[in-house]
């Protein structure tokens, strides 16, 4: 067999042009005639658009025009839709208040575009917008859900009474609540996940050329889906018709869910480019993106939790309001919803367990999908709840855990998921024993001889990828499938094109889903390519997010791969006159089981083209292709343990040691899927301790640049101690789980469990700042002091 | 308009640019060298770093017109010939200190450069010193692992 | 934000009075301030140029002058648009006070801004406030001790 198969460390193909700055990203595209877009944007959190004066823009050296959200909206097209419907507690639908990408009488946070100025350059575009004059008239502004959710607040949509866009609830909540009445302990906590900014280094970018002879657009950008973002420009924004428009997402320098979504610059691309019959280009500033992608997280919520006298879990229950923004962006509504709640079992068997949801509409940025998704909140209340149910408890927090385990497989929990495999146990006593928990006592000693406070804390979380049935999420409310397509070519030389409906935007598709086809039939990864992210390529596909393109876009090729398999076996069969059940392939041949007959790979591709002869009634030509509907979410899980050392003087934390058990199912490239996971933590330290996107009271973002959203640095992480173990997924073909956003979900509790344990005061919200820590201290003294 | 003219990959380049332009912009517009990349707008991120006569700048913090008469080197021109690939360039892919990729041409001028300077003043590159000399190098996929890593093993293959 | 200062300005309160809606000596006062003109007896349009932080910007606005107690106290109001830069609007209550030839100026301004200057310069806007409105009261009485 190839050392290039499934489980292999193989080295990335896309690396090459990436380290010789040879990527080609949106930005690096330019198409004749291009013009340049800048955006008029509100500095005004929340503010009815008077009169917009463009004269003196218009007049300016280079521009070519200046349009506005009258004229788009006259063109027809359409506003900005959300994918997922909710239904609140009472059968209403959810209360999605109009979004068009550019604003016409209405602004509704800082950042809302009202206008945009096309222009020769980017200078003289920027210069136009800047004399573009907006007269607003300024109202009043909120800028988190307790201020959306005040008498008397000001109303942001007026769809939306109280800007309540809906109030969801999952789970059995008489059960939850007669199991907490009854409950020998309860343990309650408030806990608020931190609004957090993507951030992926590459900024969104738009290149749009329309074409007019042919009335057909091109679209090259930024995006994680771009079928999904073809689809919704066709059917929703009414660009163009799907066949009338190519959207191409080349190189993407990270998405983190930032560009799953259709914003509102994309579609003014487009638009503008056939207003003015020019390529528009549009590549946001990081300013800009700070302003306007989408945001992540932001949830306050209230949590009890019910333990037996031997201290089983009898009931949770949990609610939870959440901060959508100012408009409802392509799939916000499923974050705090399905994507969170259904996860709030945990690993735990949990017999009542009920949560419900309200989301508001605040005058700050979308919020939506960011890395995790919704089931970081839920592993941070859950496993935030656990580590301080435990010290409550005075039981070992990692023996609380493993009592209360989930144990047999498939489990069904209160809240819709059924976990289909797992060793939870297992992977505490892997991480367990990885970071030395005996130790721990020793090294806390010496730690505290060095004036040092040293902490523990676990984190054993569980998620839910490869999301999930088509008709499953149909009836939970998404306004589309979630399958994966794929086609296998092999050509006439015997290479292989494979083309995937999934995205790589870093993930190292290339390699990962080669190395698929390299197991299949042993062949050099460099005789297979991998072609994505253009909708005049690949037929249609649903990207890349929610850790899919393992589970679900590689079984997609693993389905088409079965075909072209039997072909290829049939033709071998009928040239070398032997039965398919005994024909092999390897080593660059078909052969016949034992004996020396065989034909080399690239003769049954010939075969297959030239025709010359086939199976009697066989068609020509050698290409297969194959659409994978999951027939259940994957639950990767794993177990997270971060051990730190907070300086008593200035509440300075050090994360000393890191260590993480995951099971992923099976791995296809154990360095690329250790990669996701140290970028995971990292992004998950980021939350627990130094980031936090921040508006003041008036709606006006604080945290709008690097110098103040305080992204992790190198010297902020340490190393990371990563290790599987593994049980395969029963649902799909390959046994994948997922591994993209594990890290992300998984470490946050850890290191927020594990900074608490060293400053004994449980009061302590992420990011943990130096400041916080050393509040938290301070109130530690004052309390020994009182006593 | 200044006219600048400057040696950039080892090619005499020259061109009219607006007194404004920026010594990125110059880069990827004008030369239309768009491995160096532009991730933020206060000098924080290092995507746009380049060598200019042998140190390691930000082309964002920089006019092209401050460039007149310096020898540029961009991620292209850093290894010593088309075919190659630089000592730094193998270790960032054997590693695996790369994901999106979008960092890792500023990731590597800032690692070939911090190479030099500590070999230069006779100073250990260990762990924690690559650690900080990234303080201006945000990357947002690899956690920073594997990116500490290959920058000490293109130390020693630099050696 | 909210800040507040204290001057002792050798002049009569009568001409400290009179200063402070002298368009001539305002423009000289305010920093940055590049045309201020009267357009009533309250009001008047400005164009100021001001760096906060890393941004800078030329603003347009106005001036308004309110609640006049001759010569005791007065409130002076001003908002400015800076364009992509964002927006500034603030005020100041003015107290004046007579002590023999000498006139005792307090003052109690707040300032909000919005958009860029926001964005980008939240973490340095109390201090250029503070200075900026420190610096107009401190050039108002300049102004009227050299003249």
């Amino acid at each position: 067999m190839t050392d290039q198969g499934i489980g292999a460390r193989v080295l990335r193909k896309e690396d090459k042009r990436f380290i010789t700055g040879k990527g080609k990203y949106t930005d690096d595209i330019v198409q004749p005639n291009q013009a340049y877009a800048a955006f008029v944007r509100s500095p005004h959190a929340h503010a009815n658009v008077k009169s917009i004066d463009t004269s003196a823009a218009e007049a300016m050296d280079g521009v070519e025009a200046v349009l506005n959200g009258h004229q788009l909206t006259g063109d027809g097209i359409g506003n900005i839709i959300c994918g997922w419907g909710i239904t609140s507690k009472d059968g209403s639908p959810m209360n999605m208040g109009a979004w068009s990408a550019l604003a016409t009488d209405k602004v509704r946070y800082v950042g809302d575009a009202v206008a945009v100025v096309i222009a020769d350059s980017k200078a003289q575009a920027q210069a136009a917008a800047e004399a573009v004059m907006v007269d607003y008239e300024i109202l009043p502004a909120t800028s988190n859900v307790l201020a959306s959710m005040k008498e008397g607040a000001p109303q942001i949509h007026e769809n939306a009474p109280g800007n309540l866009i809906f109030d969801w609830e999952i789970g059995n909540k008489d059960e939850t609540d007669a199991a907490l009445a009854s409950a020998h302990h309860t343990t309650t906590m408030e806990i608020t996940n931190n609004r957090l900014s993507p951030n992926p280094m590459e900024p969104r970018s738009a290149v749009a050329t329309f074409d007019e002879s042919e009335d057909h657009y091109t679209l090259y950008t930024t995006s994680q889906n771009p079928h999904v973002a073809r689809l919704v420009l066709s059917a929703f924004y009414n660009v163009a018709p799907e066949h009338k428009l190519r959207v191409i997402a080349p190189d993407v320098g990270g998405g983190f869910g930032a560009k799953i979504y259709i914003y509102p610059e994309e579609i003014v691309c487009l638009w503008a480019s056939m207003k003015t019959n020019r390529s528009v280009k549009w590549t946001s500033t990081r300013s800009e993106a700070f302003l306007t992608d989408a945001h992540g997280r932001d949830h306050v919520s209230t949590a009890t939790m019910g333990f037996d006298a031997d201290n089983n879990i009898v009931g949770f229950k949990i609610n939870t309001k959440a901060n959508l923004g100012a408009y409802m962006s392509l799939f916000s509504s499923s974050v705090p919803t399905y994507l969170y709640a259904t996860l709030l079992s945990g690993q735990y068997n949990i017999a009542n367990v009920y949560c419900d949801v309200q989301t508001y509409y605040t005058n700050t940025v979308p919020v939506d999908a960011y890395r995790g998704a919704g089931r970081p909140e839920a592993a941070y209340l859950i496993e935030r709840m656990m580590e301080t149910a435990a010290r409550e408890l005075g039981v070992d927090p990692g023996e609380l855990r493993r009592q209360n385990f989930v144990r047999e497989f498939p489990h069904q929990t209160p809240v819709i998921m059924a976990y289909d495999s797992g060793d939870f146990a297992g992977n505490l006593d892997q991480a367990k024993a990885a970071a030395d928990v005996a130790g721990f006592s020793a090294r806390k000693e010496e730690a505290a001889r060095r004036g040092k406070l040293r902490g523990l804390g676990y984190s054993n979380y569980i998620e839910a990828c490869g999301i999930a049935p088509s008709a499953a999420v149909g009836s939970l409310g998404a306004g589309v499938g979630l399958w994966e397509s794929a086609e296998v070519r092999v050509n006439p030389v015997g290479t292989i094109e494979i083309l995937t409906g999934s995205h790589s935007h870093g993930q190292g598709h290339e390699t990962t889903f080669a190395q698929l086809v390299s197991e299949r039939f042993d062949l050099p990864t460099d005789n297979i390519q991998i072609v994505h992210g253009d909708t005049d390529k690949v037929q249609f596909g649903m990207g890349t997010y929610g850790s899919r393109s393992g589970a679900v876009g590689m079984s997609a090729i693993s389905k088409a791969l079965d075909k072209v398999e039997a072909k290829v076996k049939k033709i071998a069969a009928h040239v070398l006159e032997a039965s398919e059940d005994d024909i092999v392939i390897e080593g660059g041949e078909v052969k016949v089981k034992g004996t020396d007959k065989a034909m080399g790979w690239h003769e049954v591709g010939l075969s297959a083209y030239t025709a010359h002869n086939l199976p009697e009634g066989m068609e020509p030509g050698l290409k297969e292709g194959a659409f994978y509907d999951p027939t259940n979410f994957t639950f990767p899980a794993g177990c997270y343990i971060c051990e730190v050392e907070v300086d008593p003087q200035t509440g300075v934390t050090e994360i000393v040691q890191f260590t993480a058990s995951d099971d992923f199912g099976t791995i296809i490239n154990p360095m690329i899927v250790e990669g996701q996971v140290h970028g995971g933590i990292a992004q998950g330290i980021g939350q627990a301790m130094l980031e936090h996107a921040v508006y003041d009271d008036d709606g006006q973002l604080l945290s709008g640049s690097y110098m103040d959203y305080c992204m992790p640095r190198a010297d902020d992480v340490p190393n990371y101690t990563v290790s599987h173990h593994s049980t395969t997924c029963p649902g799909n073909p390959l046994g994948m789980k997922g591994c993209g956003e594990a890290g992300a979900i998984g470490s946050p509790p850890a290191v927020i469990n594990a900074i608490t344990d060293a400053i004994g005061n449980n009061n302590l919200s992420m990011p943990a700042t130096p400041s916080r820590v050393w509040a938290a201290l301070q109130q530690v003294s004052a309390a020994q002091a009182a006593e | 308009m200044t006219k600048v003219t400057m040696t950039v990959n080892g090619k005499a380049r020259s061109a009219e640019v607006p007194d404004n332009t920026l010594l990125v912009d110059y880069i990827r517009e004008n030369l239309r060298l768009t491995g160096t990349h532009v991730g933020c707008d206060t000098s924080q991120c290092g995507a746009c770093v380049v060598h200019v006569n042998g140190q390691a700048v930000k082309a964002c913090t920089m006019l092209a017109a401050s460039a007149e008469g310096a020898e540029v080197t961009t991620i292209e021109g850093v290894a010593a010939s088309k075919d190659d690939l630089h000592p730094m360039q193998v270790a960032f892919k054997e590693n695996h200190g790369l994901q999106c990729g979008f960092c890792t041409p500023g990731m590597i001028m800032t690692a070939t450069d911090m190479v030099s300077r500590y070999k230069e003043a006779g100073k250990t590159l260990d762990e924690h010193a690559i650690r900080e000399e990234l303080e201006g190098n945000i990357c947002r996929c690899t956690g920073y692992h594997n990116i500490v890593k290959a920058i000490a093993d293109g130390a020693s293959k630099m050696a | 934000m909210d800040m507040s200062g204290e001057y002792r300005i050798a002049a009569p309160i009568q001409t400290v009075w009179d200063a402070i809606q002298d368009p001539e000596i305002l423009r000289g006062a305010i920093p940055g301030c590049e045309e201020l003109e009267k357009t009533s007896d309250t009001e008047m349009s400005a164009k100021v140029s001001l760096k906060i932080g890393p941004v800078k910007a030329k603003f347009a606005g106005e001036v308004t002058l309110k609640d006049m107690d001759a010569p005791n106290s007065l409130k002076i109001e001003g908002e400015g648009k800076g364009g992509i830069a964002g927006f500034a609007k603030g005020g100041a209550d003015v107290q004046l006070a007579e002590d023999g030839n000498e006139t005792i100026l307090t003052y109690q301004a707040e300032a909000q801004v919005g958009g860029k200057i926001a964005q980008l310069g939240s973490r340095l806007i109390q201090s250029t406030a503070a200075k900026l409105a420190d610096k107009f009261f401190a050039n108002l009485r300049d102004e009227l001790e050299d003249s």
